[in-house]
């Protein structure tokens, strides 16, 4: 009896000795996980098109109200935490992957979380779903090739893939529609992303310019009596 | 003994710090189970139903998808190679 009891303690005790010893190693594994900044800000900026779910959500009273209200929360405690990060009471070091330029003004993330919420609240989808893939997509194609190819070529690029978004989101428009809005936006999305302002940031500009472009196309083809709008594209649950 | 804990500690406490590490893989994984989700929405209600309304999510769910696996390729390779630099 004394022995079978002595061996079950043993074995507590080694099996404990030896998931402390395999918990030490995968901490210390884990820890040397390096990840680079670069193609962390890439990925994050795909990831952003995942938001596109927002769209498939039901048209149910509360789900509506949650609609409108869950976005402009989560905007605001980005908001909270960027002034919480600039003022200093939140170090910088713990936001991987910022650019210098932003230790001093709201990060480029906030930015592109108020674009997304400005074109869900304020915009129809069928001008909101392109402007999100352009910052999604685009953006981050643009960065990429203009390593390789140089800021001429890497625009050219960045063009052709928002004509094909416009292209791929507005395929149930009118010919003579889908043509100008796909190249109205596809410009828009582009000197979005060309221009570099001090206080406002490209991900804002690249989703809000083109929107703006097409708001005034659409509104301005209403009021000659013509509806652009093709369809909606993605429909609720 | 107290020593090995403190280590253990230490790097709990490091890797709590490196937010990047908690948000690599939902950067990966949500936008792949996002595409996936528009393409079977798109199965059970277009392409089962034989009704093209919902070929806009086939369109979304395919962009989703092969951007977020091209991106993600090269991350995961960055992330190797920093590995093999070690």
């Amino acid at each position: 009896m004394f022995f079978s009891e002595m061996t079950a303690r043993d074995a507590f005790k080694l099996t404990k000795k030896k998931m402390t010893e395999y918990q030490t190693e995968f901490l210390e594994r884990m820890n040397a996980i390096e990840v680079d900044a670069h193609w962390f800000r890439r990925v994050f900026h795909t990831f952003a098109a995942s938001f596109l779910f927002y769209y498939l959500l039901p048209d149910e009273e509360w789900i509506k109200l949650g609609k409108i209200v869950l976005p402009i929360i989560i905007v605001l405690c980005m908001v909270v935490v960027e002034y919480r990060r600039i003022r200093g009471d939140l170090d910088h070091q713990r936001f991987f992957g910022l650019r210098n330029y932003e230790k001093k003004r709201p990060a480029s993330y906030l930015y592109f979380g108020v674009a997304v919420l400005i074109l869900f609240l304020l915009f129809p989808q069928q001008i909101a779903i392109p402007c999100i893939l352009c910052a999604s997509f685009t953006d981050p194609i643009i960065g990429e090739s203009r390593y390789y190819l140089g800021k001429k070529r890497a625009y050219a690029i960045g063009f052709i893939i928002s004509v094909f978004f416009f292209l791929v989101t507005w395929y149930r428009a009118d010919w003579w529609i889908l043509i100008l809005v796909s190249l109205l936006g596809a410009t828009g999305a582009v000197m979005g992303e060309a221009k570099k302002l001090t206080f406002v940031d490209d991900d804002f500009m690249i989703q809000m310019l083109p929107a703006i472009l097409l708001l005034l196309m659409w509104q301005g083809l209403l009021a000659m009596g013509i509806n652009m709008l093709p369809p909606p594209l993605l429909h609720p649950l | 003994m107290k020593n090995k804990n403190d280590t253990r500690k230490e790097n709990i406490q490091k890797l709590l710090l490196r937010l990047e590490l908690w948000f690599a893989p939902v950067l990966i994984i949500v936008p792949i189970g996002v595409s996936f989700f528009f393409l079977w929405d798109w199965y059970v209600r277009g392409f089962s139903t034989g009704s093209s309304l919902y070929d806009g999510e086939l369109l979304i769910g395919l962009l989703l998808l092969t951007g977020n696996l091209m991106f993600d390729i090269f991350f995961l390779r960055s992330i190797r190679i920093l590995k093999k630099k070690q």
